[in-house]
């Protein structure tokens, strides 16, 4: 239950191609994320999924099943919204048996699902209230409720932490990847946040243009990233990359190096440069280095405790195994 | 934030605006007041105005001797009648313009609201000689007819204007439900607009209760609802003007109390979402 | 951004009105284009031959049609003049701080829900009337001779009587453009040492003149239809003296049964509204996606 794949699916609007033939498979069980950064296609991409756009051209199959033209009722996945999308004129209780009522099932059997789910969702108490009176998490649970439901073959998200508040999406985050655990139902999940897509991943994909930039596990895209995009996606803060001079020294256009395989040092290093911004975040610091003839400051990781000062002079030295380097095309060499 | 006025120039204001408000009302109140005197303080000389013999007797009147009640029934089931008949018409035309645009989309919109502008005069005699030969001159089937289609555009108009501002993601999300397109209209979208639909429906029923041109050209003594029948008081008995205000007042009156309700959605709907 | 199936559930849903619009649209308009090129009086039946362009310059040159020009003219322009310029003063007006501001707005929009006939009635013979009217009273009250309106001015009484009914409609959405103006606005302009008039001149008129657009270009559409007012109070007489375009071609083709005449002027009539109408629907196509 829950295997999806794309068969060289292809989206146009009029003229404009958003998303040119794209091959992906996503397996049983898997918690997927589309990540990329606005304007990419992953909610294109998601919606033709949804089948709430038709594909131009290709092949979408739900566990074997042929689904290109399935209206959206018939392809058996629940959605949850960026806007949550709740049905403002329904209790609680009528948003998450919504589907439930359209499947048929009788008032008993809806009843005791949509109990079960309020229960784990804790939504119990707020069963008789309106979408209205629910504060943006408990508005996000209901959202997760009314697909949990109807048991769909797999849960698609749309960026759906994006309009709580930091900490609540954190708190969110965990709450989604507990469920995943629990149901192990596929999911997707549509997210601009790196971070998200780090923590939450079984696989991630980067999309942008409507490209697929890489697939792979969080890790492998951490530590071999196939391109320059995906370099300077994945990772916060960013990787630093640098051009010119120092990347021919390694035979690459582009090298890539990232804030924690860097070691500051006052007297001695390869590179010297001055200390700009410093940002404490107690178990780390992070320095924003200035570079002669460099227009971005380097991002340096160093420990908690490093007394540098802004404009004292530093020295930094490259992990020269860890550095990735890159062609003239922006791929890994 | 606005500052602070000082008493004497809210005073001020409100008289002045008070003044302009009770003059520009006075005809309806004239009217409403003569319909409660007789016949000759109605022509009193000096008027009187507050100070008579309030009396009922021309409601009465107006309801016994004439077949008063008959025309106000015409009028009501001609102004609900086209009402209910064009929001049954509008309501798929109006989903499918602000849920499913697409490229013409804007072009039908514009098209339907260039058929509104059409004065009537111009097919008059068309529509007169085809109800003449189908017989539905004077018939509340026929005026139903022409008042639904005559209003049909501003009724298109006004509820995509109000659907517009629904979600979409509202009725995707019933799609994934698996709602189909007809549950999804009546679970989501038409609860969600009641209001809307409430609104367009009122002021749909207020210009229909109030055309002039199609009731009076199209009915005869049969079918006319009240603005026709009104209309007959022109000549001699228009001179009874108590009777006349008795008459009058009751063929506003229902449409006063449903204006009054309706005047914050009155201007979207009459300037079709030009002014908000 | 939809699928196939919806595409085609809109096409079906949107046919209804469309088909039942052009039905109502082509139909009367070809056949009253066809009548205007006919002899077709209803009082002498038999054949309809072909007559070219006769009706039309057989209406253009009637005497009436210059009249009623002039007078659909008059009426329009009167009409627009008294409701913006008043409406405009009302709206700044209603737009104060007062007591009892929502009451004073109530009673200002009344008059819009009147229906036609009964609003010409009242005014007619209550307030209009020579002998028995309250302005007959009022004369009398001054030691002034009563005046006869429908005889001595109808078609000012007329635009007495149309603009009474049309004001609250501009007073209504120039309120409603008034209340969107930004009040810190003109706190800035006050600031920049702007008095009263010039912040009238230079903040409010301009933010205003896009809702005065609309009323113009929405109340000359109907008003050049203004119709049972004229029937109910002077049937376009004394002479031609209130008959407009609309009332003219009724009474061609609805009294006169000259069928062939009134369709010509039906004609006239379409092509004079259709120069507003695009006018109009510029504006509101510039408004439909913003």
């Amino acid at each position: 239950m829950g295997r999806i794949t794309l068969d060289k699916v292809r989206k146009a609007f009029g003229d404009v191609e958003v998303i040119p033939p794209l091959d992906l498979t996503i397996e049983e069980g898997e918690f997927v994320v589309f990540v990329g950064p606005s304007g990419c296609g992953k909610s294109t991409l998601l919606r033709l999924i949804a089948g709430l756009e038709d594909v131009s051209s290709g092949e979408i199959r739900i566990d074997g099943q042929n689904a290109t033209d399935l209206p959206p009722a018939k392809r058996r996945l629940a959605m949850v919204f960026q806007s949550y999308a709740l049905y403002p004129h329904m209790t609680v209780r009528k948003n998450i048996a919504f589907p439930l009522k359209m499947a048929g099932l009788d008032q008993a059997a809806q009843d005791k699902k949509v109990e079960g789910a309020a229960s784990v969702l804790n939504l119990t108490d707020y069963l008789e209230r309106r979408p209205g009176q629910l504060s943006g998490g408990q508005r996000q649970r209901v959202a997760i409720g009314r697909a949990i439901v109807r048991e769909p073959a797999a849960f698609l998200f749309d960026e759906p932490l994006s309009n709580l508040d930091a900490a609540l999406r954190v708190g969110m985050r965990m709450e989604i990847s507990e469920l995943h655990e629990r149901l192990k139902t596929t999911m997707i999940y549509v997210t601009h946040d790196q971070v998200e897509a780090m923590t939450m991943a079984d696989k991630i994909v980067v999309l942008r243009a409507g490209n697929i930039e890489q697939v792979g596990s969080p890790l492998e895209l951490y530590r071999a990233p196939r391109n320059v995009f995906v370099a300077g996606f994945i990772g916060s803060p960013k990787m630093n990359l640098i051009d010119g001079e120092e990347a021919a020294k390694r035979n690459a256009h582009t090298i890539g190096i990232r804030p924690e395989h860097i070691t500051p040092s006052p007297d001695a290093g390869t590179w010297e440069g001055t200390v700009g911004v410093a940002e404490h975040l107690g178990s780390d610091t992070f320095f924003h280095v200035h570079l002669p003839g460099r227009e971005e400051p380097m991002t340096v990781r160093a420990g908690g405790e490093v007394s540098l000062h802004h404009g004292d002079k530093i020295f930094l030295t490259p992990d020269e195994t860890q550095l990735h380097r890159f062609d003239a095309q922006g791929l890994r060499i | 934030m606005a500052r602070a006025i000082t008493p004497q120039r809210k005073a001020l204001n409100t008289a002045i605006a008070w003044t302009f408000g009770i003059m520009i009302f006075f005809p309806i109140l004239w009217t409403v007041l003569t319909s409660f005197k007789t016949e000759a303080q109605a022509i009193a000389d000096p008027p009187v105005f507050l100070f008579f013999n309030w009396t009922t007797e021309n409601y009465t009147t107006v309801l016994e001797r004439s077949n008063y009640f008959r025309h106000f029934w015409n009028s009501v089931v001609i102004s609900v009648g086209s009402t209910v008949l064009g929001l049954i018409i509008a309501v798929p035309a109006a989903w499918a313009m602000a849920f499913v645009p697409g490229k013409r989309t804007k072009d039908v919109l514009m098209w339907m609201l260039s058929t509104k502008m059409l004065p009537p005069v111009g097919v008059l005699v068309p529509i007169y000689l085809i109800f003449r030969d189908i017989g539905l001159l004077d018939t509340k089937t026929g005026l139903v007819i022409v008042l639904t289609l005559i209003n049909l555009p501003i009724i298109v108009w006004m509820l995509y204007t109000y659907f517009k501002e629904i979600p979409v993601d509202i009725l995707e999300a019933a799609r994934m439900d698996g709602a189909s397109l007809r549950n999804e209209v009546t679970y989501v979208l038409l609860p969600m607009a009641v209001p809307g639909i409430a609104s367009t429906m009122l002021l749909n029923i207020i210009l229909a209760w109030n055309e002039a041109f199609w009731t009076l050209n199209l009915t005869a003594a049969k079918a006319a609802p009240l603005t026709a029948f009104i209309a007959s008081y022109s000549s001699p008995e228009g001179l009874f003007y108590a009777k006349l205000s008795a008459a009058s007042t009751m063929a506003i009156a229902p449409i006063l109390i449903m204006g009054w309700f309706s005047q914050k959605q009155l201007v979207r709907g009459l300037t079709f979402g030009a002014v908000k | 951004m939809a699928t196939q199936h919806s595409r085609a559930a809109a096409r079906l849903m949107i046919s209804p009105s469309v088909i039942l619009l052009l039905g109502w649209m082509l139909i009367p308009l070809g056949l009253t284009l066809y009548f205007s090129f006919l002899r077709y009086n209803l009082l002498m039946p038999g054949a309809n031959p072909f007559v070219g362009w006769e009706n039309y310059s057989y209406f253009l040159s009637d005497p009436a049609f210059k009249a009623a020009i002039v007078n659909t003219l008059l009426l329009v322009v009167g009409v627009l003049v008294i409701t913006v310029v008043g409406g405009t003063l009302l709206a700044i007006l209603l737009d104060q701080a007062m007591w009892g501001q929502g009451i004073v707005r109530i009673l200002v929009i009344a008059p819009f829900f009147v229906m036609p006939t009964v609003s010409a009635l009242v005014w007619k013979n209550m307030f209009m009337n020579p002998v028995n009217g309250l302005f007959a009273h009022l004369a009398k009250f001054l030691g002034l001779p009563p005046f006869d309106f429908f005889a001595a001015a109808p078609l000012a009484s007329i635009i007495g009587i149309v603009s009474w009914q049309w004001l609250p409609f501009a007073t209504l959405i120039l309120l409603t453009a008034m209340q969107s103006l930004d009040s810190e606005r003109l706190e800035a302009a006050e600031m920049d040492g702007a008095g009263p008039l010039s912040r009238f001149w230079y903040m409010v008129l301009p933010h205003l003149s896009r809702a005065i657009t609309v009323v113009i270009l929405i109340q000359t559409i109907f008003l050049l239809s203004v119709f049972a007012e004229i029937l109910v109070t002077t049937n376009g007489g004394p002479g031609n003296a209130s008959t407009n375009l609309t009332y003219l071609v009724y009474a061609e083709s609805l009294l006169r049964f000259d069928v062939g005449t009134g369709s010509a002027g039906g004609v006239v009539a379409i092509i004079l509204a259709n120069i507003v109408a695009i006018f109009l629907m510029r504006m509101i196509g510039k408004n439909l996606d913003a």
